[in-house]
């Protein structure tokens, strides 16, 4: 009989202990008054260093309120990390380090908080300068979830050390341009590629906001691809940046096989190129010298568009109120966004720490940012294309339609198996198929 | 009649394996196969019962399709090679004559190998530019597409894994070679049996319980392929290497249909189980009929 009540005490223990250790735990609120905020920072040092600090400095201005920092789960990835916290209730009051697509995903499934809705966010985009760059946010629905941290206007770099070889001078801006690089270059380099990226073959969905969007976007003049649940992309531009694939293949300058390094190392001379390159660089590959062995550059175009004000995709990033957060919770974490962002000099923190730039529409005439740029002119070009960048589709089944993309259009005509024409109306059967489901 | 007593003991040394059991496999299997009917992603405050919707979609899906032939394409690939590598491997340390543990810890330690790092060396060895397609395309005129053709793609995730594994199950077989009789070659070879017949009907008869262990294990193997693929094709080129565990990850993580997903792991856990059964039937009866069990 002891035995029995042992071997039960014991049983219960155990139990209890397992169950103790699924627990959240943790009231936001508590008996003094103050208001605890917990905030998901990117899963990197840099961001969450930089979190840390924001937190600090807010709560020695804020006695009732707490900021907890910590690093997001990757398990695997951030995006279901957090999916598994939000089904296991255990979701912070807020978290960075979410682009537009995955919000349009928790946004349809009610998980995060209109940030419109909560007072405070029309003076935030005051503050912060960035009436403009916010327009491009709003969702289908009218609202906006996601507050935009920074804003990666995605440029395309040129090899321009090889192209000098090859004897071309200039940068090229247009389609013709390009394959007029190409046959130069095939000329002069018979093993060297224009474009040597093997996510051109590959149908993951996010691959093509690294490539096709790009070109699209710039083809299109920034119009959209999917509107709510409707297709309405540029057929001609669409087309048209499908054409380019296809011309550059028959030319052989596309290599989609795997390749290390295929830019640093002069096998491709064009590729797209986002800010965080650079530090790699920097440690990597000091040979390359902003413009003597690369320069910057905006997508090139289709002829009968002007190359000035060209649109390009902008990786970009931003914070997110989860649902579950209470009022005083809501209310607390737009204190906390108003005070990181009130201060340009908050966003030069960031902008010094991560090379990220800040998504306002002020970057590049701030006076704040001026000697930074100065110090770092390969970032210029970045800060000057924000106004013209477009941020990913709004669409919760993004991740679906983008790899209909690659799957009936980039890939089969990059691998030859498709025309431009062929592979465009298969990927919008298919996009309007998904968008009907 | 004896009457059955309660055992608290035996309870008690059992609760924490019970309990483990109970909370990681059996509430997560029920909650599956409530998922699997359901069009839920986990985080949408409002779902609806689609009785077997999911389980119809997957079966017509292509990804899942793909999967199904995949799996039994890498098992084609990957059990010969795991077989005859770590039947070499063996055979070899079996014969030297000393340091056969420290020879067996080397060939095991590739098991221990993180499949993320392995995948990212092997997709530097075999990229465009490595020594080793220079070496093929200068020397041989071999220009190969090693990760972008189905075939090259699904031998290459193959030929990692069955590296992984070739130690492990190199020890099985060792042990299995260890527990032969010494006497009965002996004998065989007063006897002046070749060597051919020494190896089918000694050997292979006396090893066929390790051997059967490794091909079960490796069999087991071939469905749950993940992080190789993940890391270096992504289930490309056009569903080639799409594995269930891609399927399953890219529905339930990337596209946040975590009924669907749920419903692909039910159907992907039945055919292995119903694979699983077929096969190892199937080594039975081979044993049975060469007389070794």
């Amino acid at each position: 009989m002891k035995m029995k009540k042992s071997s039960l005490f014991l049983s219960t223990s155990i139990l209890a202990a397992a169950l103790a250790g699924c627990s959240t735990g943790g009231d936001s609120g508590s008996e003094d008054g103050t208001t605890t905020i917990e905030f998901w920072a990117a899963p990197n040092p840099t961001q969450q260093v930089y979190w840390e600090e924001m937190a600090e400095a807010f709560e020695k201005e804020n006695e009732d309120i707490k900021v907890e920092v910590s690093p997001m789960k990757e398990s695997p990835t951030s995006e279901a990390g957090i999916q598994t916290a939000i089904a296991g209730k255990s979701a912070p009051t807020m978290s960075e380090n979410i682009n537009r697509g995955f919000a349009a995903q928790l946004a349809e499934s009610k998980a995060l908080v209109p940030l419109n809705e909560i007072e405070g966010f029309e003076e935030l985009l005051q503050n912060r300068s960035m009436e403009e760059t916010i327009k491009t946010w709003k969702f289908a629905d009218d609202n906006q979830y996601v507050m935009p941290i920074y804003s990666n206007p995605m440029l395309f770099g040129w090899r321009i050390d090889v192209l000098k070889e090859a004897g071309v001078e200039e940068v090229p801006k247009t389609y013709s341009e390009m394959l007029e690089a190409a046959d130069k270059l095939k000329v002069k380099f018979p093993d060297k590629y224009i474009w040597a990226k093997p996510d051109l073959a590959d149908p993951t969905a996010w691959k093509r906001w690294f490539d096709f969007f790009m070109l699209y976007d710039a083809a299109s003049g920034g119009n959209n691809f999917i509107e709510g649940d409707q297709f309405v992309a540029d057929d001609a531009a669409g087309v048209g940046v499908l054409q380019l694939l296809a011309d550059l293949r028959e030319r052989d300058v596309l290599l989609t096989k795997q390749a290390t390094d295929p830019f640093e190392s002069g096998l491709g001379v064009f590729t797209d190129i986002g800010p965080w390159t650079f530090s790699y660089w920097e440690e990597k590959f000091p040979e390359m010298v902003y413009g003597e062995t690369f320069d910057l550059a905006l997508p090139p175009v289709p002829d009968d568009v002007s190359t000035e004000n060209v649109n390009t995709f902008a990786d970009t990033k931003g914070i997110v109120v989860y649902a579950s957060a209470t009022e005083e919770e809501r209310a607390a974490a737009m204190e906390f966004m108003n005070f990181v962002y009130s201060d340009p000099e908050n966003d030069l923190t960031w902008l010094e720490t991560t090379k990220l730039p800040p998504a306002r529409d002020d970057l590049s005439s701030n006076e704040a940012f001026t000697a930074f740029f100065e110090e770092n002119p390969e970032l210029k070009p970045y800060a000057d294309a924000i106004p013209n960048a477009i941020p990913s589709i709004d669409n919760a089944k993004y991740n679906e339609l983008q790899t209909h993309i690659g799957s009936m259009a980039v890939n089969p005509v990059v691998e030859g198996t498709t025309s431009p024409e062929d592979g465009w109306e298969e990927m919008k059967r298919a996009i309007e198929e998904e968008l009907n489901k | 009649m004896m009457k059955k007593r309660f055992n608290g003991t035996g309870w008690l040394f059992a609760s924490p394996y019970l309990f483990y059991g109970v909370i990681f496999f059996i509430i997560p299997l029920i909650w599956s196969f409530y998922l699997a009917l359901t069009d839920w992603n986990l985080i949408a405050p409002v779902y609806e019962f689609i009785a077997f919707d999911n389980f119809i979609e997957a079966v017509q899906n292509p990804g899942v399709q793909a999967a199904f032939f995949v799996t039994f394409k890498f098992m084609g690939a990957f059990v010969p090679m795991v077989i005859v590598s770590s039947l070499i491997v063996a055979l070899v340390v079996h014969g030297l004559p000393r340091f056969k543990g420290l020879f067996l810890i080397g060939f095991f330690l590739p098991y221990l190998a993180s499949g993320v790092v392995s995948s990212l060396i092997v997709k530097g060895l075999l990229s465009y530019n490595s020594s080793i397609n220079v070496v093929l395309r200068e020397s041989f005129g071999l220009d190969i597409d090693w990760l972008n053709s189905p075939l090259s793609a699904l031998l290459v995730v193959a030929a990692i894994i069955a590296w992984k594994f070739t130690g492990y199950y190199a020890l099985i077989l060792t042990a299995g070679f260890e527990g032969i009789n010494k006497e009965i070659y002996e004998a065989a070879a007063i006897d002046g049996v070749s060597a051919a017949q020494r190896f089918f009907r000694i050997t292979l008869p006396l090893l066929y319980p390790a051997l059967f262990t490794t091909l079960i294990l490796s069999i087991g193997v071939s469905f749950g392929i993940f992080t190789e693929v993940y890391q270096l094709t992504g289930g490309g080129p056009n569903y080639a290497t799409n594995t269930w565990q891609m399927e399953i990850f890219n529905q339930a993580f990337t596209n946040l249909n975590a009924g669907y997903a749920s419903a692909v792991a039910i159907i992907a856990s039945i055919v292995t189980f119903v694979a699983i059964i077929m096969i190892r039937k199937i080594l039975e009866a081979w044993g049975k009929r060469n007389g070794w069990v």
